[in-house]
């Protein structure tokens, strides 16, 4: 038996290969991780799933808004509501897997010793679990279509649902990393970012909305997703121009830059075969 | 001439108070193949991960192929690695898996491709390419995994544990590889191992390891005489010529001779003083004991070496009962 592998790109110079290294290896684990979150099933079913629940949900407004107990605009609200929900959900869970999940899997070291940054993985992880959230906004397209009929604001819907949507989706993605990152198992790390996810979510499902006062209004405000779901509603529903609520994106902008900014300052940190920042 | 590629240096790890490596330092030329020997938790996984810049040392440091050991993305550009019970996707081809790693490394998707079907030529899974890593056995997700090990073309390759729970065929395969890697392509390859007659086949130089320290290092002929075993042998000649051959072997003075009471006609030979300084060592000795009695022209019927394998060596080294 004998081994004769031609070296890899023969003429390339080292420094050259760097380069093409940097610039193609987050692309490189984007791909990848895609690949493997579509084809193994997993995102297809959670896809699935979260079809089934945007039906039953899209069925219950339109009947509602036939019998006139729901505007049309707030059918459109509340689907697109939902879509912004469980995308986000899909995403968090997708990303919470990201690293603690390759360390059980014994896949990690393989990837460490490769000439990919960390930051580059990390990146690569953060894009592949976005495209969760893309596909669930794909999904949603049809069913926001058939419930703005007529109001003319299917365009508005659209590009409203997938700005914040990305926006939250980015951050909340980031949060779910650096969550897998320092936990010990990948159950914990689920387990934390749906409860996490819980906490922001909840307060936006209460059946009068949350009660009046500052106080309610501040929670409102520090919750990204709530803040989000609010500007979503404040412009689907009250009719508001995209800059009357700006100051309810704060809190999604400033998640996103944060738990983003804390992926690229900790994310080589992170990315280790023991849990936590400080392990090594 | 051949040129050192692994160069570790006082390489010390620690883990708050306790201490996982201390002090390791060794040596490794191309082609060459360094048994990393000890027992369980002595610190040859933790060593591999330092030298892979998987872990980041306390203190000391360690050369790979040149490149200093603050120079870790240039480091892994050079070297291949097996991970001991490294994981696989399960749904991932063999030949997705080798791409993947190949993009990882720089290659365009075309010479990842040809890279790919290549390296699972050479482990032997040219048929298994396209099938799911879950459908493979444990001797072929090694055999993946090494052939992973390879898609950069490395200098050095860290295999840890790479026979671990194969069976007999298997392992044989293994090793082969690990031959065929050192010789066809002139790369260090650094193994780490419980196998030890193995090792004594494949490697020529051995790193032992012991509660993080190194304990002893050199050829695997080095270790023995360094530990000094005691080496004996059990001649037997004719019976009419057995004082004959003690009078041969009297002019020996580092050889006690002894004849068991049951077997007349069997000598006991065992080296006094092994790995002296300024003597021969046990292996010299008995090859010069065994040409003086063949040049006497007495007839050889037997002559067993024994007590001076690299795991007696192993045991004495390391103070341990059983691997």
């Amino acid at each position: 038996m004998t081994l004769q592998v031609a070296p890899p790109e023969v003429g390339t110079s080292p420094d050259v290969m760097a380069t093409a290294e940097r610039r193609r290896g987050w692309l490189v684990v984007a791909e990848q991780e895609s690949r493997d979150l579509w084809t193994s099933g997993r995102g297809l079913i959670l896809l699935l799933l979260f079809s089934i629940l945007l039906s039953a949900v899209t069925y219950l407004t339109s009947t509602n808004q036939a019998l006139n107990f729901l505007e049309q605009r707030e059918s459109v609200n509340l689907v697109l509501q939902l879509a912004v929900a469980v995308g986000v959900l899909v995403t968090l869970v997708v990303s919470a897997d990201g690293i603690s999940g390759e360390r059980e899997r014994g896949t990690l070291e393989s990837l460490l010793v490769t000439p990919v940054s960390r930051r580059a993985i990390i990146a690569g992880k953060l894009i592949a679990a976005l495209t969760m959230w893309f596909a669930t906004f794909i999904v949603t397209i049809p069913y926001v279509w058939v419930l703005a009929r007529g109001v003319g604001i299917l365009g508005q819907a659209m590009a409203l649902g997938l700005f914040v949507g990305t926006l939250v989706a980015v951050g909340l993605g980031s949060v779910g990393l650096l969550i897998s990152g320092v936990c010990n198992s990948n159950k914990t790390s689920i387990a934390a970012s749906l409860f996490l996810l819980l906490i922001l979510f909840a307060p936006t499902q209460l059946p009068s909305g949350l009660p009046q006062g500052w106080f309610f209004e501040v929670l409102l405000r520090a919750n990204p997703v709530a803040s989000a779901l609010a500007y979503i509603s404040s412009m689907l529903v009250e009719g508001h121009s995209w800059t009357e609520d700006l100051s309810y994106l704060i809190t999604p902008l400033l998640t996103a830059l944060i738990a983003g900014g804390a992926l690229v300052f900790a994310g080589p940190r992170l990315l280790r075969l023991t849990p936590g920042v400080s392990a090594g | 001439m051949t040129s050192m590629t692994v160069e570790a240096v006082q390489l010390t790890k620690h883990y708050g108070a306790r201490s996982a490596v201390e002090d390791v330092s060794f040596e490794a030329s191309e082609g060459e193949i360094v048994g990393l020997l000890g027992p369980n938790g002595a610190g040859k996984t933790t060593t591999i991960r330092l030298l892979t810049t998987v872990l980041v040392p306390t203190s000391g440091g360690f050369s790979i192929a040149g490149h200093p050991s603050t120079s870790a993305t240039n480091i892994r550009r050079c070297i291949g690695v097996l991970p001991e019970s490294s994981g696989y996707p399960a749904h991932q081809t063999g030949g997705e898996y080798l791409r993947f790693f190949a993009r990882l490394f720089g290659l365009s998707r075309g010479t990842a491709r040809s890279v790919a079907a290549e390296l699972l030529a050479i482990v032997g899974l040219e048929e298994r390419a396209e099938s799911p890593i879950s459908t493979y056995s444990r001797g072929m997700r090694q055999r993946l995994g090494i052939a992973r090990a390879l898609v950069n073309d490395p200098v050095v390759v860290f295999l840890d544990e790479p026979t671990l729970g194969l069976d007999p065929a298997g392992q044989a395969q293994v090793l082969d590889i690990i031959r065929a890697i050192a010789k066809g392509r002139d790369a260090t390859v650094v193994l780490s191992t419980h196998l030890l007659p193995e090792v004594e086949e494949v490697c020529s130089k051995v790193v032992i390891l012991n509660r993080g320290r190194v304990v002893a290092s050199g050829s695997v002929g080095e270790v023995i005489s360094g530990a000094l075993i005691k080496q004996s042998a059990q001649l037997r000649v004719p019976l009419d010529l057995v004082e004959r051959a003690r009078n041969v072997l009297a002019g020996f003075t580092n050889l006690v001779v002894d004849q068991p009471a049951e077997q007349r006609d069997v000598l006991s030979l065992v080296v006094d003083r092994p790995g002296s300084e300024t003597g021969p060592g046990s292996g010299d000795v008995m090859n010069a004991a065994l040409a003086a009695i063949t040049a006497a022209g007495i007839p050889v019927l037997r002559f067993e070496l024994e007590g001076a394998r690299l795991s007696d060596a192993f045991l004495k080294v390391t103070g341990e009962a059983a691997l």
